[in-house]
């Protein structure tokens, strides 16, 4: 079984790849990162650089964790979140979520909420 | 110099310091918002501005055209995506400084760099522009007609890659510019009634630089996001300034004199401030690893030059960039006359644009180097919203012409064009230029004729056009045998240019 | 909806088909301005430049150039795509999108009259953004109807411009 968490390289990101961290050694499983852009814009801070996720998985790997990284460009990243769960057997999908005002709620959606929704396994949101 | 102080007294009211203020933060805006230029913009601001008052309105593109230089260096050096060709060399050295995490000082040198150019730019568009209007507006329409003819061809065959596409382009212009009424009769109309007075340039210029960019990036949507180098404030210390005043001061002396050019353009002398400073760098090992010197010289010539650029707009009436031209076209919308009249004519709109260009070069200098970290933000705007929003301005500006479905429609037509001109390499200046130019050419040779009598040997019979027609023909000469002997051509490019030869 | 065109960058093809579509149509434009100039009827006599002198030449070049992109093209010339700073050359073009793109429009061309600015332009905003990509319905048209009638009461009362209503004639 595996551990899928929702990575980007900000607060969020890293609080959801502590937990999943700690979760894949807890249960003695593997960890996939998904890091996704919609690649909508000409920047986007949520998207690791390269070398980035190199320092991640060998941070990782020190930690003697089995990870994989996912790094891609996608049109949904909730449904890519659901579908990388599915693809692996996912046990756990683990996400970060951030406070929301009652505006935002109404207009955005929501990745985590999707994924919670969603998923066909349990997740895990976990706050910074 | 009391015009000039006069014109200062127009700058500086409050309202037209507003509009400064405006044009130089849109300006910078649209400089670093990937996809809009500061043509783009000027051409989508043209319908909102036509019951602006006419300085207000030039003042505020004033500040767009010179905000756009210095946005676009931005991400030139922020992101390594020269968004106009004048940039490409800054990107050069500017991003690998950037990396090695000097992004501050080289936005700073860059910062100040068109500063300097600018302020030394516009001091020469001051002292010379008014007595080249006066030697210009001596010539007869034979020499007028040469220096029209020489824009055109400098524009289509002398910049960008192919010459057999800038000729493709010119003359896609020219039969735009013929649809209309002549001598009483409606010409390539389509039997349209709405097309008897013509196409409107502003709906022409709206669709190809707006719609034809906003279809041709939705054909390419998605990619991934690009590295942007974090910056803070921008700063330089003791050596980098005593390692970028040489550079500015002699980008400014390249710069300068080919923008005034009607071939000149801003490529070659950024180029050539670029190996200059290589070659008298005391560093030449730092040159393609971040060297400032690098940054400072074509910057400061790549604004430089967009001073010489009003010279030959203001002084000649001749465009030669994208945003002069879009400029131009605001002038005639306004019913002014561009050419070398126009000193005489509209001294106070003239000596203010002038004055104005101080000030918006002081207030880019004074409200962006603050404000850069917060322009870099501006890249998150996602495509949807960005290119949803052009197309929505863009319809609005068509409509509020005349307030006729028929305009949508024709924006819908060349805008459609403007993306088969990307997709086929086609440049779009030479076709704009020559919409713009194509009635001018038309009136200026009935002109010359008419006092000739119909002889065209009239057309030669003025020293300046012999001159113009020599220089042209030089033109034409250096720009299919330089390029063969600096370099074998790879195979295509060759043939295309055997095919050129015509 | 918005397809992610995934096709890597075909190998280039030793001669650029679509490029003949290009130069067909250019025969097509001098054709037809050369036909109109046949057409149209002589000025004053002594008039220096007739009005079918300019069409003639531009025609004519026209029917030249299109003659030169052929043969180039047949020669192997391959155009080469603008780049940009939004447009990254190295993935196909998704030509569905700019179709749909393109009827939007077109249903604000012929609706414009009718329903007027602020509801086309709310459409058009809209629209385009869930065509583009946005997968946020709801905000996509509170942003197109805010920026419709932000940018109609503006030429309104900003300025002066009246922008004809359509329906909501009397509404706004």
């Amino acid at each position: 079984m595996t551990i899928v968490v929702a990575y980007s390289p900000d607060e969020y990101g890293r609080a959801a790849l502590r937990a999943g961290a700690d979760e894949a050694r807890v249960r003695d499983e593997d960890l996939v990162l998904l890091n996704a852009t919609r690649g909508d814009a000409l920047v986007d801070p949520r998207f690791a650089s390269d070398e980035h996720i190199v320092e991640v998985q060998d941070a990782l790997q020190e930690q003697g964790l089995t990870a994989h990284v996912r790094h891609e460009v996608v049109p949904d990243i909730a449904a890519a979140l659901v579908d990388v769960a599915r693809e692996v057997g996912a046990s756990r999908v683990v996400v970060g979520v951030r406070h929301r005002s009652p505006v935002g709620k109404a207009l955005l959606g929501s990745v985590a909420q999707r994924v919670i929704l969603d998923a066909p396994c349990a997740v895990l949101a976990v706050k910074p | 110099m009391e015009m000039l102080l006069e014109g200062f007294g127009t700058a500086l009211t409050p309202t037209n310091l507003l509009y400064a203020v405006l044009g130089v933060l849109l300006g910078t805006a649209v400089g670093v918002l990937p996809g809009i230029g500061p043509a783009m913009t000027v051409a989508l601001l043209l319908p909102v501005t036509y019951n602006v008052s006419p300085s207000s309105a030039l003042i505020l593109f004033a500040g767009i055209y010179y905000g756009g230089m210095y946005g676009g260096s931005t991400t030139s050096i922020l992101l390594n995506t020269p968004g106009e060709s004048s940039s490409v060399i800054t990107a050069l050295e500017g991003n690998k400084m950037a990396k090695a995490g000097r992004a501050a000082q080289a936005l700073a040198t860059a910062a100040i760099g068109s500063f300097v150019a600018g302020t030394i730019g516009t001091v020469l568009l001051v002292v010379l522009a008014p007595r080249v209007a006066d030697v210009v507006v001596t010539l007869g329409a034979p020499s007028y007609f040469a220096l029209m003819a020489l824009a055109l061809f400098a524009v289509t065959a002398v910049l960008g890659a192919s010459k057999l596409r800038g000729f493709i382009s010119l003359f896609l212009g020219l039969a735009i510019a013929l649809v209309g009424t002549t001598t009483g009769q409606p010409r390539l109309t389509f039997g349209r009634p709405e097309l008897a007075d013509g196409i409107d340039v502003v709906v022409v210029a709206v669709a190809i630089f707006a719609i034809g960019e906003a279809l041709w990036v939705a054909a390419h949507l998605r990619r991934r996001p690009l590295e942007v180098i974090p910056v803070g404030q921008p700063w330089m210390n003791r050596e980098d300034w005593s390692r970028s005043w040489k550079p500015w001061l002699r980008g400014t002396a390249y710069g300068f004199p080919f923008g005034a050019l009607p071939a000149g353009g801003a490529e070659t002398p950024t180029l050539l401030s670029y190996i200059t400073e290589k070659k008298l760098s005391k560093r030449p090992e730092e040159f393609g690893k971040g060297a400032i010197e690098g940054v400072a010289g074509p910057e400061a010539a790549n604004n430089a030059s967009a001073a010489g650029t009003l010279m030959s707009l203001l002084a000649i009436g001749l465009p030669t960039t994208a945003t002069a031209t879009i400029i131009l076209l605001a002038m005639q919308s306004y019913g002014i006359q561009p050419g070398p009249q126009l000193f005489d004519a509209e001294p106070e709109l003239v000596w203010g644009l002038l004055a104005s260009l101080f000030v918006a070069n002081t207030l880019l200098l004074v409200v962006n180097l603050p404000l850069a970290p917060v322009w870099a933000r501006l890249l998150q705007i996602p495509r949807p919203y960005l290119y949803a929003g052009i197309l929505f301005f863009a319809s609005l500006g068509a409509y509020s012409v005349n307030f006729d479905a028929f305009d949508l429609g024709l924006l819908l037509v060349f805008g459609l064009l403007g993306l088969t001109m990307r997709r086929f390499g086609l440049p779009v200046l030479p076709l704009i230029i020559g919409v713009i130019l194509g009635p001018r050419l038309e009136t200026t040779l009935a002109e010359a004729l008419a006092i000739s009598q119909g002889d065209l040997s009239t057309l030669v019979g003025e020293p300046v056009a012999v001159v113009v027609y020599i220089v042209m023909a030089l033109l034409l000469v250096g720009s299919i045998v330089g390029p063969r002997l600096r370099r074998t051509a790879p195979a295509h490019e060759d043939e295309e240019e055997k095919v050129d030869v015509r | 909806m918005t397809t992610t065109n995934d096709t890597p960058t075909q190998a280039r093809p030793q001669v650029d088909r679509a490029q003949y579509g290009l130069s067909g149509f250019l025969a097509v434009v001098g054709a037809y301005v050369v036909i109109e100039a046949v057409g149209l009827a002589p000025g004053f006599a002594d008039q220096s430049v007739q009005p079918d002198a300019f069409p003639y030449v531009v025609g004519t070049a026209l029917l030249v150039l299109s003659v030169l992109l052929a043969v180039a093209t047949a020669r192997g010339d391959v155009a080469e795509a603008e780049g940009g700073e939004d447009v990254d050359l190295g993935q196909g073009s998704d030509w569905i999108t700019v179709a749909k793109l393109t009827g939007v429009f077109l249903v604000a061309v012929v609706t414009i009259a009718w329903l007027g600015w602020a509801i086309v332009g709310a459409f058009l905003f809209a629209a385009s953004a869930r065509i583009l990509g946005s997968r946020r319905l709801v905000l996509d048209v509170i942003v197109g109807i805010a920026l419709a009638l932000l940018t109609w009461y503006g030429f309104y009362v900003g300025l002066g411009i009246p922008i004809p209503a359509g329906i909501l004639d009397g509404v706004l």
